[in-house]
């Protein structure tokens, strides 16, 4: 095959694609300047907004007073180069050209078309024209302007490098999504009351234009007029003076009072909505640092019950409920709360299913909600570990079907404990005050570690009773999570090992003592 | 040894139905009372002692002929409110009764108790504990699950001593149950009043005929140690 330029091309774009440090670096920079996840972000961040305010406080200072000129041509080569910089970097990892390459050139192929450089070009420029057509694009490259010393006029366009600091602060950036939300009903109105303004300016210019009122010169004097006064400022600079231009006056003030209204209330309520996906994004950033994360579903009486365990053992959670007023309550709690579908992967995937979460408890009071959610869980990674509340034994079947790990049915708890009162009514306060821990007895684990004084001795040697503990049990060598055989009541020559986990009754102080001893 | 009690249950819900079935299980005679309207009936309850009353009646429940002494009393109805009524109704008619109920609640759980309840049953609490423990404390929960919640070989029971057993009169100290394959958890020993002591304490009780011995162990050695006991 003959080396054409366009095959040159094409090989340099493959080695592109394969190239592991080409990407890497690419990766580097887009995540520096896109990804608010990326740790190194924010320094980046403020350095722009620094170089910026710079740039502006330049700016004002330059009207009263001169800067002296080695400021300037700071201002006027630094300060660009970076713009110019940042520009292009943007431009650059907003999209691959060499996969536009790539894909025209194996379209082509397998229609058994020439390649030809045109079209070639034409793809890269329709490809890379969505970034510079787009409006942060804009403002990046009217800031570079001012650069340009000819005219004065552009001097004020330093003030868009103000604006482009909006990108770097994801809090105004919600503002623009406020105003983008609302596009349709913002549009609108502005249609109408340029409308009005049209028709109010020509009225009066028509009623006072020629030579009545001292004050209207020409027609840009009425619109100029009709607009302060539709806003209901209302300078007084221009006023009416024949009675027909009072009357326009009066109509559009009455117009003016609703449309400005209008406007404000659309605002407010838009920023209501937005307000919720903010917080979101506040929690999901919080707890985003989380390694192992534990999804509590519904926050109902259970929900509350565990969360408040889970607060208290010291277990990292987020708490997802559907219902807005119950994530308001748990929001209120003082936890991680969202309002969010469980039963949808949109929430998991924002959470990162995939690395950060380890547990998820379905503990709405609906059982095919738990079950749906349980399956949703699963089915976006296997490996966690899934609790569901369930109260019907068909759907605990269906749970069984769908490997959900532990499937906790309330009913059955209480019922069992309800039948231990019946005969055994002592063993029951017993129970109770155990699994409820309102004493200060409580039973708990503790896992032997390796060279600790417990490790490899036989139980004889232990004295139990001087630790104040009654032994119930040994699980032999768990590994991780998982537990081996649980052995009741092991005799004195039963040997301890690494990794073994002892089951005791005792006070909550004489378990703390032989946890500190290992 | 064991008095084997009338058990009397109000509501037939989705916990009602697995404390019948748990209290069945066991060998209790169990009768189920419901509101009139407040149950819808099933093919599977075929077997089931059912009556049907107006709870809000005095009357309604005297007419069952209840004999209250010898009667445990257990309020699942599915409303809290409706349990709440009941323990009341219960107590002001057969004040020494045993009431247990159902509830969801700190706050229920109070009340109930405040009602009169001898025990309250809170269908979330014990819950929300397992819940927490399978996350942190696998090995708890497990040993919770062969002990008290899956009905197989291990135990936890309560022994009351009668007269003159082979123990009467010794400390605890001296007599080594884990050989006996038993551990007990707990005491109540009557010279010590009627409080319920757990034995990581170190105070060496003496046994007299009386007291109550709360044990895990498996069944047979149980049924070992209560021959013993007898002999």
């Amino acid at each position: 095959m003959e080396k054409t330029p366009t095959h040159k091309l094409l090989s340099f774009a493959y080695f592109l694609e394969s190239s592991k440090r080409y990407n890497t670096i690419k990766n580097f920079f887009y995540n520096l300047m896109e990804n608010d996840e990326y740790p190194y972000k924010k320094y980046f961040d403020m350095f722009m907004i620094f170089v910026i305010l710079s740039s502006v406080t330049l700016l004002v200072m330059d009207v009263k007073q001169h800067i002296p000129g080695w400021l300037d041509d700071l201002d006027l080569y630094f300060v660009t180069t970076i713009f110019i910089v940042e520009y292009l970097l943007r431009m650059w990892v907003f999209s691959d050209i060499h996969r536009v390459i790539i894909d025209v050139f194996e379209e082509s192929s397998y229609f058994d078309k020439k390649i030809n450089l045109f079209t070639l070009a034409k793809a890269i420029v329709k490809d890379k024209w969505a970034y510079i057509s787009s409006i942060s694009a804009i403002i990046d490259i009217i800031a570079i302007l001012p650069s340009y010393r000819g005219l004065r006029v552009l001097r004020v366009f330093v003030l868009f490098r103000a604006f482009k600091m909006l990108r770097y602060t994801k809090s105004l950036t919600g503002f623009l999504y406020v105003l983008k939300n609302k596009k349709f009903e913002l549009m609108t109105l502005l249609t109408l009351s340029t409308f009005f303004i049209f028709i109010a300016g020509i009225m009066l210019y028509v009623f006072e234009g020629d030579n009545e009122n001292p004050n209207i010169h020409n027609l840009f004097d009425a619109f100029y007029w009709a607009l302060i006064t539709i806003s209901t400022v209302g300078y007084g600079d221009i006023s009416p003076v024949t009675p027909e231009g009072r009357v326009v006056t009066m109509l559009i003030i009455i117009t003016g009072i609703g449309l400005i209204s209008f406007v404000t209330s659309i605002i407010v309520s838009s920023f209501n909505e937005r307000l919720g996906v903010l917080r979101e994004d506040r929690v999901i950033q919080a707890v985003g640092k989380k390694k192992k994360l534990t999804v509590v579903c519904g926050y109902g009486l259970l929900g509350r019950l565990v969360v408040q365990g889970l607060k208290k053992e010291g277990v990292e959670f987020i708490i997802i409920d559907k219902s807005e007023e119950m994530a308001e309550m748990a929001y209120n709690d003082g936890h991680h709360a969202i309002c969010a579908d469980a039963s949808k992967e949109e929430i998991f995937k924002k959470l990162d299913i995939n690395k950060r979460v380890s547990h998820v408890l379905c503990l709405t009071s609906d059982d095919i909600q738990n079950a749906f959610i349980a399956v949703n869980v699963k089915s976006l990674n296997e490996k966690v570990d899934v609790s569901a509340r369930c109260s019907d034994h068909e759907i605990a079947k269906k749970m069984e079907f769908a490997h959900v790990d532990h499937i906790i049915m309330p009913e059955e708890i209480a019922g069992m404990m309800g039948a231990v009162y019946a005969g055994e009514p002592v063993a029951f306060e017993v129970l109770l005050s155990i699994i409820e821990e309102k004493e200060k007895t409580q039973i708990n684990e503790i896992t032997i570690t390796e060279d600790s004084f417990l490790d490899n001795i036989t139980l004889g040697e232990v004295n139990f009773e001087k630790l104040r503990l009654i032994l119930l049990g040994v699980f032999k060598q768990c590994e991780g999570s998982k537990l081996g055989e649980f052995i009741f009541n092991p005799d004195s020559e039963f040997v301890l090992n690494a990794g073994d986990k002892l089951v005791c009754i005792g006070y909550s102080t004489a378990i703390a003592n032989l946890k500190r001893k290992m | 040894m064991k008095v084997l009690h009338n058990i009397v249950l109000f509501g037939y819900g989705t916990f009602g139905r697995q404390l019948y079935k748990n209290l069945t299980a066991i060998g209790y005679q169990v009768r189920v009372i419901t509101g009139l309207d407040d149950y819808v009936e099933l093919e599977s309850d075929k077997d089931v002692d059912i009556t049907r009353i107006n709870i809000k009646r005095n009357d309604d429940i005297f007419s069952l002929n209840i004999n209250a002494d010898e009667t445990i009393f257990y309020c699942a109805m599915n409303q809290t409110a409706t349990n709440l009524f009941l323990v009341l109704t219960l107590k002001s008619l057969y004040p020494k009764s045993d009431v247990v109920s159902i509830s969801n609640s700190n706050e229920t759980t109070r009340k109930l108790k405040y009602a009169g309840a001898s025990s309250v049953i809170d269908l979330y609490e014990a819950t929300s504990r397992r819940i927490v423990n399978v996350l942190t404390k696998p090995a708890v929960s497990k040993a919770l699950d062969e002990i008290v919640y899956n009905q197989n070989d291990l135990q936890m029971l309560e022994i009351e001593l009668p007269q003159d057993t082979f123990l009467e009169g010794r400390y605890v100290n001296e007599i080594n149950f884990r050989q006996m394959g038993l551990i007990l958890i707990a005491i109540i020993d009557k010279e010590l009043g009627y409080e319920l002591v757990f034995t990581d304490h170190r105070i060496n009780h003496k046994l007299d005929s009386g007291d109550i011995l709360v044990i895990v162990a498996k069944k047979e050695d149980i049924e070992r140690f209560k021959e013993k006991l007898i002999s």
